[in-house]
């Protein structure tokens, strides 16, 4: 072999040297005897009030766990922390049963803290994380760093990826009931009834009115429970609404296969985000929707076109002539 | 001599097989099959509403292969203004313009189907009335 070839080779050898280096994980901190690992539990967007959950693993081969940290890149809002409790899988029952493992939990602005119990489950344990998602996150991204340590001094840290912070806010189980509190406003997303609206001279926000009739038209066809906009002139026509009253187009696009996880309450993986409420169009929709029953609902857009909403229907009662929904509302413009 | 024989023919077959793979087979402008058939008609009619569930009355849609008219009833209290239109056609025919898309059926909107070989095209009319 001559010199060239040699140098040829070698520098064959750098490269896949170099190359195999490149391919190591930056992060080398969990190869010792105290390690850790972060499981995002929540899978559903994260709302402003709502809480995204994690899990916190930590063990250790040495000594035994002392303390568990987590640091948000923005401060939570109150209900943020860990959980006292971790927990475990009974093989028989197949429960997840909570057991005491931390003393302390502290949260003070943008740290947690969970001070671990000598006890069993110091060896090795999994902690629950809440973030309770404040209004100063609302369209950011926040990242948390988690970090524990073991009785001999060591620590180990894991960094979160970046998560998204919704725009939109959303309200659960708003109660409607016909005739009394129907009229429905989204910039508040509150029900008021015919009186309040008269008082308060709110008909202008009123972007759509709940009502029950079990059949309609001259024929009785079925209709059922409606959102009905303000503007609408044949099925509001005998509620006898002022004609003072601001009547704004809202329009309204049924639903009957979108099962938000979060309005419904789980059940589904579904969930609607700020880009489903900015991409819906609505195009030649109907002031309207009728038939709506539990699990179905309507996306609406205000009058003015500041909002667009999705409105889920949790519960109707035919009998009480009274509809639950859920909403959630991206402010648009 | 057997062997030469034998591997010539072999090339020959091959040769068939190869060649007659790339034969170009006729497709239109969309990639669907055009074939040698000739018939030309509408066979279905149905109409989707904003939910994605149909708003015909069942038993009240009419289609005449010989007027070339297609009526249907839609629901009391349907938004005929946001209908998303399906149909099916006779074998390898096609629907100009595609439907599936949301369309306004305040006024009667008219649809040809084309028939497989791309040589004969027949216009419907497609009326929706609403349940008063």
């Amino acid at each position: 072999m001559t010199m060239k070839a040699n140098r040829s080779y070698l520098l064959l050898l750098a490269i896949i040297a170099v190359g195999l280096a490149s391919c190591e994980p930056n992060e080398v901190e969990n190869e010792g005897p105290l390690r850790n690992d972060l499981l995002k539990k929540t899978t559903s967007p994260a709302v402003i009030g709502d809480r995204i959950e994690f899990v916190y693993a930590l063990g250790t081969l040495e000594g035994t766990l002392k303390a568990a940290r987590a640091e948000a890149s923005i401060p939570g809002a109150v209900g943020t922390g860990f959980s006292r409790y971790s927990w475990f899988t009974n093989r028989s029952t197949g429960q997840d049963v909570p057991v005491l493992t931390a003393g302390d939990t502290i949260t003070n602005g943008a740290v947690s803290t969970a001070s671990i119990l000598d006890g069993d489950n110091n060896k090795a344990l999994s902690l629950r994380y809440y973030y309770a998602v404040p209004e100063e996150a609302r369209g950011k991204t926040v990242t948390f760093r988690f970090s524990g340590t073991s009785s001999t001094g060591q620590e180990v840290t894991v960094n979160s990826p970046a998560y998204r912070v919704s725009r939109m806010d959303m309200k659960r189980q708003i109660t409607l009931k016909d005739a009394e509190k129907c009229y429905v406003s989204l910039s508040d997303m509150t029900a008021y009834t015919k009186e309040e609206v008269e008082q308060k001279g709110l008909s202008g926000k009123i972007d759509f009115v709940y009502v029950y009739r079990a059949t309609l038209g001259t024929n009785r066809y079925a209709f059922g429970h409606a959102l009905v906009s303000l503007a609408n002139g044949t099925y509001l026509s005998d509620l006898n609404l002022p004609a003072s009253w601001t009547r704004t187009p809202t329009l309204l696009d049924k639903r009957v296969d979108v099962k938000d996880a979060q309005l419904r309450g789980g059940g589904f993986d579904v969930y609607i985000d700020d880009t489903d409420l900015e991409r819906t169009t609505f195009t030649n929709s109907a002031d309207f929707a009728y038939n709506l029953a539990a699990d179905q609902g309507a996306f609406v857009r205000s009058g003015d076109g500041s909002y667009v909403a999705y409105v889920f229907v949790n519960n109707v009662n035919n009998t009480a002539k009274t509809m639950t929904v859920s909403i959630k509302r991206l402010q648009v413009k | 001599m057997k062997k030469q024989v034998i591997s010539t023919l072999l090339i020959a077959v091959s040769s068939v097989f190869l060649f007659g793979s790339c034969e170009k087979t006729p497709v239109d402008a969309d990639g669907l099959l055009i074939t040698q058939r000739s018939q030309c008609y509408m066979t279905f009619f149905d109409a989707l509403g904003s939910d994605h569930r149909t708003v015909l009355v069942a038993g009240s849609t009419q289609i005449d292969t010989t007027a070339l008219t297609v009526k249907a009833v839609a629901r009391f209290g349907t938004n005929i203004k946001r209908i998303k239109p399906y149909s099916s056609v006779v074998t390898d025919a096609i629907v100009e313009p595609n439907m599936g898309v949301w369309t306004d059926f305040s006024t009667p909107q008219q649809y040809t189907v084309v028939s497989g070989n791309r040589k004969v095209r027949k216009t419907y009319t497609i009326t929706l009335t609403l349940q008063q």
